[in-house]
């Protein structure tokens, strides 16, 4: 199986090939000296690599995975030959506006905007209170309002809807 | 000395307090709330009192429930811990009044300094330097622009009833004024039911620097040094240090003095902490927090006191028994605040369920946590997991043995502070002990690029690979049931017991 990685927006190549019962890594080509072992169920990780060891926690699933290693946090992103082809198709459709969510858990204290305005990037778009905190949402791009999934003072969960885009017509 | 207290606090203050309480063969009652029965401080203390819940009003801030809980127990004094109610002149007051002990300042030492206006008036005539600011209150967002436009931009908004960095925000334009306010003084509302506010001048390259002071009843106090903590975001701290790099002594005197004469003007006794502003050799009183810090190891680890000690022995009376000439800073000491957010995402808070702990050891090297396996990481409580501290001989070395440690620990679940606070080890600035309270805010997080990419590049897709030929493995769910009924049947024609009017015995159903 190929894999196509992205480690904090750096891409690599890695392939793993079960040859009778012996799985062969190569990364970017290069056929590496590997052991990986699993220590727990919970992604913790025993390395060695052209005899070098290393301590690693893999957590995620899927498409998006979180690594830390040696008190570094890695935000690494895979994609298998199939999934690269579909993300791409999909990308390319939803260009230009899209769905604001929210990136934590919590409460809508305003909304600062209207269905139907136009915004311009960094515009708050409202304010949303978690931990205790205010924080202002901006739009991550110009666009007109299309829809508001929310209100004030309702809780939103994190990956919740709060906002839809539209591009703006030229 | 006690012989039994309870501690109002949950975490790793908690924890804390019943470690220095055990080694003093003194008694513990830990509180807990629904959310916390499987927590460290429920399970280490002598004793444990559900206070049901899991919302915070309804059990760490609840103060009748607590009070009721002491009295049960028959707890001769009550420790706060910091957060909730720590700094309540009101639960301080009704301690007092059940006729525990209080350990922390006497409710109205809390009262005058938790009030930020009343504390200004007390301390400027109390000859503490101050910086410029209004002394009363902004009526409305009008009013605190008019102040600011007089006082010179940058300006602090903040509340009067504030704490912990909430209700706070620096204005830099006159045209910022109005929504700032109406943010900060939303935050202060919520937070502590007080939406007042006032203006005062914003120092630019000034660092936050605070004095450690112990009083007892007997009118002695001492203070045990500064602590260095501006390497701050949004006013929260990230990583302290004792002594402060650009603390000479004859500064640390100096703010000492103030810092004891800024607790006699309030009559306080136990732990306090008094925090300035400072700008090059120049000081001014930003605030005194009437309870222990967060940060009051690292000035355990250099002066080898046991504040918390401190803290029992005052409260139940006994005098400090030494003086100023007794305190001395040998070493360096740094912590690195663990917080559940994740500073490669501007911070935002991250929630979870704790696994894959591994904790950091060696020589010096001092983990102040409650965090455990499993342990569900929610919006309820301080993001705070818990602390990571080294002590050595200099500053340089402190700072290398926290860089090991900090690669060393692993907490997994959630994103933590720890990569922001292994930046700060490795950057010139803060290496160099030139930074001040906007450093971090303008420091670069993002991970530099690294060698080890394809060690984590193929560590990552292994693991994928063995999740996905896991899952391909695993039975479906009508395989299973199908073998499973097969099973049932095997069990069913095995000769039974006569009598028996069922296939299927009691142990045979279960199997």
């Amino acid at each position: 199986m190929k894999y196509f990685v992205n480690v904090n927006g750096r891409p690599l190549e890695v392939e793993i090939v079960d040859r009778a019962g012996k799985l062969v890594v190569s990364i970017d080509g290069e056929i590496a000296d590997f052991s990986y072992e699993e220590v727990d169920n919970d992604g913790q990780v025993a390395l060695v690599m052209d005899e070098r060891g290393y301590a690693i926690s893999v957590a995620g699933k899927r498409n998006d995975y979180h690594v830390t290693l040696a008190g570094h946090a890695y935000a690494v992103e895979i994609e298998d030959e199939r999934e690269r082809a579909a993300h791409a198709a999909e990308r390319e459709r939803s260009k230009g506006g899209g769905v604001v969510k929210s990136v934590m858990p919590g409460v809508v204290v305003e909304l600062c905007v209207a269905k139907g305005d136009v915004v311009a990037a960094g515009q708050p778009l409202l304010i949303l209170e978690a931990m205790k905190m205010q924080n202002e949402i901006g739009a991550p791009s110009e666009g007109r309002v299309k829809s508001i999934f929310c209100s004030a003072g309702e809780a939103v969960s994190a990956g919740g809807k709060l906002i839809e885009l539209e591009a703006l017509e030229e | 000395m006690f012989q039994r207290i309870l501690i109002a606090n949950r975490g790793e203050i908690a924890l804390r307090v019943i470690r220095t309480a055990r080694e003093q063969g003194i008694e513990t009652v830990a509180v807990y709330s629904e959310a916390d029965a499987c927590a460290l401080h429920t399970r280490l203390a002598d004793q444990a009192i559900a206070l049901g819940g899991l919302l915070p009003a309804e059990s760490y801030l609840d103060m009748d429930k607590i009070l009721d809980a002491a009295k049960r127990t028959g707890a001769e004094a009550v420790h706060p811990g910091y957060g909730f109610l720590a700094e309540n002149a009101e639960f301080a007051r009704r301690v007092v009044e059940a006729g525990m002990a209080w350990i922390g300042p006497p409710p109205e030492a809390i009262t005058q300094m938790g009030d930020k206006i009343v504390s200004r008036q007390i301390m400027k005539a109390a000859n503490v330097p101050m910086v410029p600011g209004m002394t009363e209150p902004a009526a409305d967002a009008d009013a605190a622009r008019a102040a600011a436009d007089e006082m010179g931009y940058p300006v602090m908004l903040k509340a009067a009833a504030g704490g912990g960095g909430k209700g706070i925000r620096i204005v830099h334009e006159p045209t910022e004024l109005a929504g700032a306010f109406k943010t900060a003084s939303g935050e202060a509302l919520a937070g502590f039911g007080d939406g007042r506010m006032y203006v005062e001048r914003y120092l630019v390259n000034t660092r936050h620097i605070e004095i450690q002071v112990m009083f007892d009843a007997h009118g002695n106090g001492v203070h045990f040094g500064e602590r260095e903590c501006s390497m701050q975001r949004r006013h929260q701290k990230l990583v302290e240090e004792c002594p402060s790099p650009a603390v000479s002594e004859a500064m640390r005197q100096e703010m000492g003095a103030a810092a004891l004469r800024a607790g006699a003007a309030v009559d306080y006794e136990g732990a306090g902490t008094v925090e300035f502003l400072a700008s090059g050799d120049e000081f001014f009183f930003l605030e005194m927090n009437t309870r222990l810090q967060v940060e009051h190891p690292v000035t355990e680890m250099v002066t080898g006191v046991d504040l918390v000690w401190e803290q029992l022995r005052v409260a139940a009376g006994q005098e400090l028994g030494y003086g100023q000439d007794a305190i001395a800073m040998t070493g360096h000491s740094i912590e690195v605040r663990l917080n559940a957010e994740d500073p490669s995402n501007n911070f935002l808070p991250s929630i979870g369920t704790i696994g894959n702990i591994r904790i950091p050891g060696g020589p010096w090297v001092r983990f102040d946590s409650g965090i455990y396996s499993d342990m569900e990481v929610g919006l309820n409580y301080d993001p705070m997991l818990g602390k990571l501290i080294v002590w050595a001989p200099d500053r340089e070395q402190a700072i290398a043995r926290m860089r090991r440690s900090l690669e060393e620990l692993n907490i997994g679940g959630v994103r933590t502070s720890a990569v922001a606070g292994l930046a700060v080890m490795n950057d010139a600035g803060f290496q160099s002990g030139e930074f001040h309270t906007q450093y971090l805010e303008n420091m670069e997080l993002t991970e530099p690029a690294s060698d080890l990419d394809k060690v984590v590049a193929a560590a990552t897709a292994m693991r994928r690979w063995k999740q996905a030929n896991r899952a391909a493995l695993a039975p479906r769910d009508a395989d299973r049931l199908g073998w499973i009924a097969r099973g049932r049947v095997g069990k069913a024609t095995h000769p039974h017991i006569a009598g028996s009017t069922s296939g299927f015995t009691r142990e045979g159903n279960r199997s």
